[in-house]
């Protein structure tokens, strides 16, 4: 059932280590692909020794696959059969035991090890056992406490359950900084223009080579006010960051939604008049009915019958 | 009668010039259709006659669809004419813009409402005639419906999706003057008040703004519209009445509940902050005029595609909605506050108290920018007032030296001579209508600044004690019911304000008023200084110049203010005839005591480093005229360390921005250390300081090769806005002081003007720039810098010089200079920018098209108009297609593009927006593709025909446009026929010469048979119209016909005295293509007219025997003049009007001529007694002859005198005898 997000994963992960880092990741295939010729060499002893010539390779391959489930699966459950009695380490036992279970008869293996026409294989070739990339080290790990032994696992990196600091030596440069904000917002900005010039409609300033210096092409509007009047998003949170204790003051619950998002009540000392009376928006709820003004009277139903 | 009446001198109080009295007018819209963009509704005029048997009825009313008229519910017969929808008719060939002034004025003089005239004549039943005498209310009752109106009102509809209501689509009236007749019928005159019911009816999604008291909202029947019900209890002329309709958010104001402010949707959190300090608007004239707001609310819309920016109704305004604006921006807060200021002003003078006539709007337009101008003292200070009269006061002396006098208070039918009191000017002033809007500004601006000369001879405060009774005087009469007299309480004459401030302040100011109201023109003085040190004298020689065009001589009091060792002295000196020298004995010795303070003028003793003034003086500056109390230019000479003592020390801001001017004249080190110094003072106006930054840049290029220290300014800018640790890094932007903020956006574009020895500028300036671009940092500010940044996209393109290139080579990218490179990259990232994060107003964006368009003209890169035209189109941002307009023009002029030139005529016929269509024909003027002056291939026939027809018929809804086309015309073509029609032909000038008649060659009348049969034709084409419309003169009409043919052929422009007798014009004024509204009635008559009009005819084909042009057109000004309800004038008046006929032409003519035309003047007065019609027509041929002549030898001594090109038809005066 999992075999597809495995392959997947898998895959993916072998697409992107081949991207970045070969010299991990190739040992490990290797040692799996040696493993593996090493079972076939096994299988294909056998059955010289039961007497055939020859196979095919989709047979040796199959039962090259059995006996390494059966071999895997003795594993396994031998290891089960080890953490079952708290231990770490399988003996003899669990293998023993294991094999029991998996209806094999034990006695008669010693028998069969010794059979005369079995055939010497030679050692799998030597390869290097996989590098176990190296975890990221950030921080000191916590040591066991006293009451905990020493064989539990060891407590994780820090990072992973308390915090990840970073360490970055702050500039503290105020013209490095400038320059740096500056030619930043610059790369951005020429990047993004450029960006939205290749993927859109331009302009162009010279005729022999329309590409030098491309003007997004304008687009008229049909409400060509509005964004022109509106501030900007971009604006706004500008002026949220540089007056925000003013912004919580306004009381602007009343607001509809749309008219928060562009409400900018700002500081300047226009506005600080406005906040003192600190009115505008109750007017239109709560004190509506105070207020006698006719554009906020009720609608009323027609009469009867009207005049003409 | 009306115009002598307007003679204040004579004035006793308003006299109606209409048969009745119109006491309340009911305005029904019923439908409003976003999509048709059309309006249906009703009008009901409540009117009482004041003559017994009163038969005819005359509205205003263009471009409606009438469908019925009732009066007192009988179906009453009525004409709809409106001579101003074509003004010249029969495709005559003229091309001559005299003619087409003349003609105008006399169209729109036909359906004047201020002389009773109007397009739509209503003919009382009969049944009623009677009812007259016994003075009984008439109810005219009209149905009308506007179909796509071209003008009056105006939609906005955006072209997306959702309903009218979410897609913001709205409407308002809007107009120049009075302008209401486009919209619903009405009496369209200030002069005629009445109380007020409105109606209107529209979608329930929308909101129906007017004037007057909401009273209720009550939905349709369907409950899918409501209907908005106002009253205007307060008497108010239909010229203040105003619509709009749309989706408005609605704010009700939190200072005060009776103001209610309206906006288009999403606007309403700009709304808040912009109407934020309007109260303090109100507060503020409250307790000056110490009388309450007159109407009981107040409301603003915010519309789009607004007209002006501002306008005013009565109990309301509207305004563009580009004033809103948010908190964060710095420049457009005081603009807005000042056009709320306006608009405010506006309701006590201008629509609450209105007019009694045209010649007497500059007294509203005086009274409510001088109190505009108090605003503007008590809110922006007393420098920027002084600075902004200043300011006023140059733009309008210079205009008026450039284009001749503004009159204020025109007086007309008074004399030959006042006839046309302003013969210097290419349109009549006589009509709100006919004035070029540039001429009204100017108008505006001058009657403010009257009122400010008024304030300083009797004081602020019997100034504003006039004000008061004025406006007391108006509420009594306002809460008044209907009577006449009382009403006419509400409207100001200048003599009655005259007579006020006589009476409140018991001073004299006829002289005053006699200098600046009832003459044109301004005060040029030149003045020089000498010192005498016997005498210790100063002597001060002023001199004037009151010859060349636009001045007036000036005698009376000036006032001189001198600066010397021991204190500043006012001085009053008298200018008179011929005295220009003035000895002004001086008060310290020019021993200076050393370490002594200077007393100043306000007080204030200073130091002063006195080294470098002149040892055996005492004099440190004067001023001339320092109040600004004569509207006047001053030249004065002195010399430059007293111009820098001036800048330094003098604390009015008017001396020092002078002496900045003057100082330009002196690069020294002295000076450019005097502006630094000023440049660097905190206490210093901004203004000032922005004015010196310029001048400072000028001194350096002058000083250029002596010039010490890195750039003017930069060491400057550097220590005032750069870190301290880091010079080349400008600081975060904070904008805290606005001072600083104006200062720190001046000082680069100043700086960019700067040149170094190659004429470039200087690497280091550019660099800088650069610099301010690429670290300018607003992350942390709370204003917007759309602003600054602009004007750093400014300075880019203040620095760009021409480009130094082999001939005809093509601009490449290749061969792209470094420097514009690095300039270019900037202008194109900051264009691009703006479309994902645009700034308010598109600031930007709007720099930037300047910058591309100055780097085209520069030869840096290919001169393509391209861009600009799709940033030009309609969907844009008004300033941004300003802007890109701008470009265009530009580029047409200097390319000579006649593509460019049609595509903006097309705009001008096409765009939705009016404020665009005026913007591009008022940039045309000021940036002509060419002048009268220059021969150019754009100049064709072609391009001729098409003008002409523009201003001809093309611009018949809108009078500013038409007024803004016939400005153009005169810039390409002047004031005579344009050169590049073709000359007339040799058969045509041995034709002339066989009839003696003799032909101004300038005017280049057409061929003599070619005009007989075109006439013939054209007047075919008219005959239905003129049968028709002479219906209502019955058998009179001939005779009247044939006197007016008479009189006043042989005189130009049709006299003045007549006009007033125009009606609703009839014949060929009828278009030859009927307007919708045109409404043929009484079919039955139409028979009879057509023998008559042979009548008619036969006086064309007598008028054709001269050959001459001029008759010809003459001919049709008078069947213009025509009055169509003859025998209703008694006798007298018509006396009275012909002892006035006036030839217009300036009276440079030879004596001869002058004396010929009064000759002929005689004859007409001495003719249109007869009231025999048989004999007339024999008589008048006989005349027309005889007056040609003495026409022609007038022209004849004009063509000779005025036009050096007369060697197109080599023809000396003898000859015409």
């Amino acid at each position: 059932m999992a075999d597809p997000a495995v392959m997947a994963g898998g895959f993916s992960a072998i697409v992107g280590r081949s991207g970045c880092g070969k010299a991990t990741s190739s040992p490990a295939e290797n040692y799996q692909l040696a493993r593996r010729r090493t079972l076939q060499v096994v299988v294909s002893s056998l059955l010289t020794e039961c007497g055939f010539e020859s196979a095919e390779k989709a047979t040796v391959e199959s039962l090259t696959e059995m006996i390494q489930s059966y071999i895997s699966e003795v594993g396994r459950c031998a290891k089960a059969y080890c953490e079952h009695t708290a231990r770490i380490t399988p003996t003899l036992s669990d293998a023993v035991v294991t094999l029991n279970e998996m209806g094999f008869n034990v006695d008669t293996l010693p028998g069969y090890a010794k059979r005369s026409q079995r055939m010497v294989i030679t050692a799998p070739p030597v390869t290097n056992a996989p590098v176990i990339p190296k975890a990221l080290i950030a921080g000191q790990k916590r040591t066991h406490p006293s009451h905990i032994p020493s064989h539990f696992p060891e407590f994780p990196d820090p990072h992973t359950y308390i915090k990840t600091p970073t360490f970055r030596e702050p500039v503290s440069d105020y013209q490095v900084v400038r320059e740096r904000a500056a030619s930043q917002r610059r790369d951005v900005e020429r990047a993004l223009t450029r960006f939205m010039a290749k993927t859109g409609e331009t302009q162009s300033l010279f005729k022999d080579d329309v590409t030098a210096f491309p003007l997004i092409a304008e687009r008229p509007s049909s409400i060509p006010y509005l964004s022109a009047l509106l501030p900007s998003e971009l604006e706004l949170q500008t002026l949220e960051e540089t007056d925000s204790s003013e912004q919580d003051d306004q009381t602007d619950s009343e607001n509809t939604p749309v008219n928060n998002l562009n409400d900018d009540p700002g500081a300047d000392k226009e506005n600080s008049v406005l906040l003192a009376g600190g009115v505008v928006p109750l007017v239109k709820v709560s004190e509506e009915s105070m207020i006698d003004n006719p554009y906020l009277r009720p609608v009323k139903k027609p009469k009867v019958r009207r005049k003409k | 009668m009306h115009e002598v009446k307007m003679n204040r001198k004579k004035d006793k109080g308003f006299e109606s010039p209409r048969p009745f009295k119109l006491t309340h007018q009911v305005v029904c819209i019923n439908n409003i259709n976003f999509q048709r963009k059309s309006v249906i509704g009703f009008v009901e005029l409540t009117i009482f006659p004041t003559v017994v048997n009163l038969n005819r009825i005359k509205l205003n009313s263009k471009q409606c669809r009438i469908y019925r008229v009732r009066v007192n519910d009988l179906e009453a017969p009525f004409i709809y004419n409106d001579p101003t929808l074509e003004v010249c008719h029969h495709e005559s060939k003229q091309r001559n813009l005299n003619y087409f002034s003349s003609a105008y004025t006399a169209a729109v003089s036909a359906v004047d409402p201020d002389a009773g005239h109007g397009e739509l004549v209503i003919k009382v039943p009969s049944e009623l005639w009677k009812q007259g005498d016994e003075m009984n209310v008439l109810k005219v009752y009209i149905e009308f419906s506007l179909d796509q109106p071209k003008g009056g009102l105006h939609f906005v509809v955006p072209d997306v999706e959702g309903s009218m209501a979410e897609r913001g689509a709205h409407v308002f009236s809007f107009g120049y003057q009075n302008s209401t007749r486009f919209w619903f019928p009405c009496v369209d005159s200030y002069s005629e008040l009445c109380t007020w019911k409105l109606e209107f009816t529209v979608d329930a999604s929308m909101v129906a703004v007017s004037c007057g008291d909401l009273v209720e909202t009550v939905y349709t029947h369907d409950m899918r519209k409501k209907t908005f019900h106002y009253v205007l209890p307060i008497p108010t002329a239909a010229s203040n009445i105003s619509l709009s309709v749309g989706p408005f958010e609605i704010l009700v104001d939190p200072y005060m509940h009776e103001v209610t402010h309206f906006c288009l949707p999403q606007l309403l959190p700009l709304l808040k902050h912009s109407m934020s300090y309007l109260h303090e608007i109100f507060e503020f004239y409250e307790e000056i005029l110490t009388c309450r707001y007159p109407y009981s609310c107040f409301k603003t819309v915010f519309v789009d595609e607004a007209y002006v920016q501002v306008s005013s109704y009565a109990s309301m305004s509207i305004f563009s909605t580009n004033l809103l604006h948010s908190a964060m921006i710095i420049d457009q807060t005081p603009l807005t506050r000042q056009c709320l200021a306006q608009a405010l002003a506006q309701q006590f003078f201008g629509c609450f108290i209105s007019r009694m006539s045209w010649a007497d709007e500059w007294v509203l337009k005086g009274i409510s920018g001088y109190i505009y101008g108090l605003y503007l003292k008590k809110t922006f200070g007393v420098n920027q007032y002084r600075h902004w009269i200043k300011e006023e006061l140059d733009k309008m002396v210079e205009y008026e030296l450039k284009m001749g006098g503004v009159l204020l208070h025109p007086t007309f039918g008074g004399g030959k001579d006042k006839d046309n009191p302003t013969p210097h000017l290419h349109f009549s002033i006589k009509h709100p209508h006919t004035l070029s809007w540039k001429y009204y500004k100017m108008f505006q601006c001058k009657a403010h600044l009257v009122m400010r000369l008024i304030e300083n001879r009797i004081s602020m405060e019997f100034m504003l004690q006039v004000f008061n009774k004025l406006l007391s005087l108006a509420s009594t009469a306002s809460s008044q019911k209907y009577q006449s007299h009382m009403w006419s309480q509400m409207l100001v004459s200048t003599h009655s304000f005259l007579k006020s401030i006589s009476n409140v302040s018991g001073k004299d100011i006829g002289p005053l008023i006699k200098q600046w109201v009832d003459q044109s023109a301004v005060v040029k003085f030149f003045g020089s200084f000498a010192f005498n040190r016997k005498r210790n004298v100063l002597e001060l020689e002023i001199r004037q110049d009151y010859t060349s065009s636009g001045t007036q001589k000036y005698v009376g009091p000036i006032k001189v203010t001198v600066q010397e060792l021991d204190g500043s002295f006012n001085h009053t000196l008298q200018i008179e005839e011929n005295s220009l020298k003035h000895d002004i004995p001086c008060h310290s010795k020019s021993r200076r005591n050393k370490k002594k303070k200077i007393p100043l003028m306000n007080g204030e003793e200073v130091d002063m480093d006195l080294s470098a003034m002149d040892a055996d003086s005492p004099l440190l500056w004067i001023r001339i005229d320092p109040d600004m109390s004569i509207l006047r230019k001053v030249e004065f000479e002195q010399a430059d360390f007293m111009w820098q003592y001036q800048l330094r020390y003098e604390r009015d801001v008017v001396a020092q921005e002078e002496s900045i001017l003057a100082l330009e004249k002196f690069p020294t080190p002295a000076s450019r250390l005097a502006l630094t110094d000023i440049l660097e003072q905190d206490q210093c106006f901004y203004k000032v300081r922005q004015g010196a930054c310029f001048c400072l840049a000028k001194i350096a290029n002058s000083m250029m090769s002596t010039w010490t220290g890195p750039p003017a300014m930069k060491s400057l800018f550097t220590r005032m806005f750069c870190c301290k640790s880091c010079p080349n890094i400008v600081k975060t932007n904070t904008f805290i002081s606005f001072q600083s903020y104006f200062l720190q956006k001046t000082m680069p574009v100043a700086m960019a003007q700067l040149r170094d020895i190659q004429n470039l500028c200087p690497k280091d300036v550019l660099n800088f720039i650069l610099d301010l671009i690429k670290y300018n940092d607003n992350r942390k500010n709370k204003f917007s810098d759309n602003y600054y940044r602009a004007e750093l996209i400014d300075a880019l393109t203040n620095s760009l010089t021409p480009a130094i290139s082999i001939s005809n080579e093509v601009r490449t990218v290749d061969n792209l200079n470094g420097d514009v490179r690095l300039i270019l990259e900037e202008i194109t990232r900051s264009l691009n920018m703006e479309k994902l994060l645009p700034s308010y107003r598109n600031t930007i964006t709007v720099s930037c098209l300047r910058a591309i368009r100055m780097l085209q003209k520069n030869g840096h890169i290919p001169s393509d108009p391209s861009l600009f035209k799709s940033y030009a189109e309609y969907g844009h941002f008004v300033d941004v297609r300003v802007a890109a307009l701008e470009a265009v023009v530009d580029y047409t002029r200097v390319d000579r593009s006649s593509v460019e030139l049609q595509w903006l005529l097309n705009m001008v016929q096409n765009d939705p927006a009016h404020y665009i269509r005026h913007k591009i024909l008022s940039m045309l003027g000021k940036n002509p593709p060419f002048t009268k002056a220059a021969e150019s291939p754009l100049c064709n026939e072609a391009l001729v025909d098409q003008l002409w027809k523009l201003m001809n018929s093309g611009t018949s809804h809108d009078w500013r446009l038409r007024c803004d086309a016939v400005n153009l015309y005169y810039t390409l073509f002047g004031l005579t026929r344009p050169s590049c029609l073709p000359l007339p032909e040799l058969g045509l000038v041995l034709n002339l010469k066989e009839k003696k008649a003799v032909l101004n060659p300038t005017i280049k009348p057409e061929q003599g048979p070619d005009t007989t049969e075109m006439t013939g034709i054209t007047m075919g084409v008219h005959i239905p119209v003129m049968g028709f419309t002479s219906s209502l003169d019955e058998g009179l009409i001939t005779m009247e016909t044939v006197s007016s043919v008479s009189m006043s052929s042989g005189v130009a422009p049709p006299p003045q005295g007549l006009k007033r007798k125009l009606d609703s014009v009839v014949g060929p004024l009828g278009s030859s293509s009927p307007e919708p509204g045109q409404v043929l009635q009484e079919e039955d008559t139409s028979k009879k007219f057509k023998i008559r009009f042979n009548t008619v005819e036969e006086d064309e084909i007598d008028m054709e025997s001269p050959h001459d042009s001029q008759a010809f057109i003459h001919h049709h000004l008078n069947i213009l003049e025509r009055p169509s309800t003859p025998g209703k004038e008694p006798p007298a008046v018509d006396q009275a009007v012909l002892s006035l006929p006036v030839t217009p032409l300036p009276s440079s003519f030879g004596k001869e001529s002058t004396s010929s035309s009064k000759h002929s003047g005689d004859h007409h007065h001495h003719h249109h007694h007869h009231e025999h019609k048989k004999k007339k027509k024999k008589k008048h041929k006989h005349k027309h002859k005889h007056k040609h002549e003495s026409k022609d030898k007038e022209r004849d001594s004009h063509a000779f005198s005025n036009s050096p090109a007369s060697g197109r038809s080599v023809r000396s005066p003898s000859m015409s005898d």
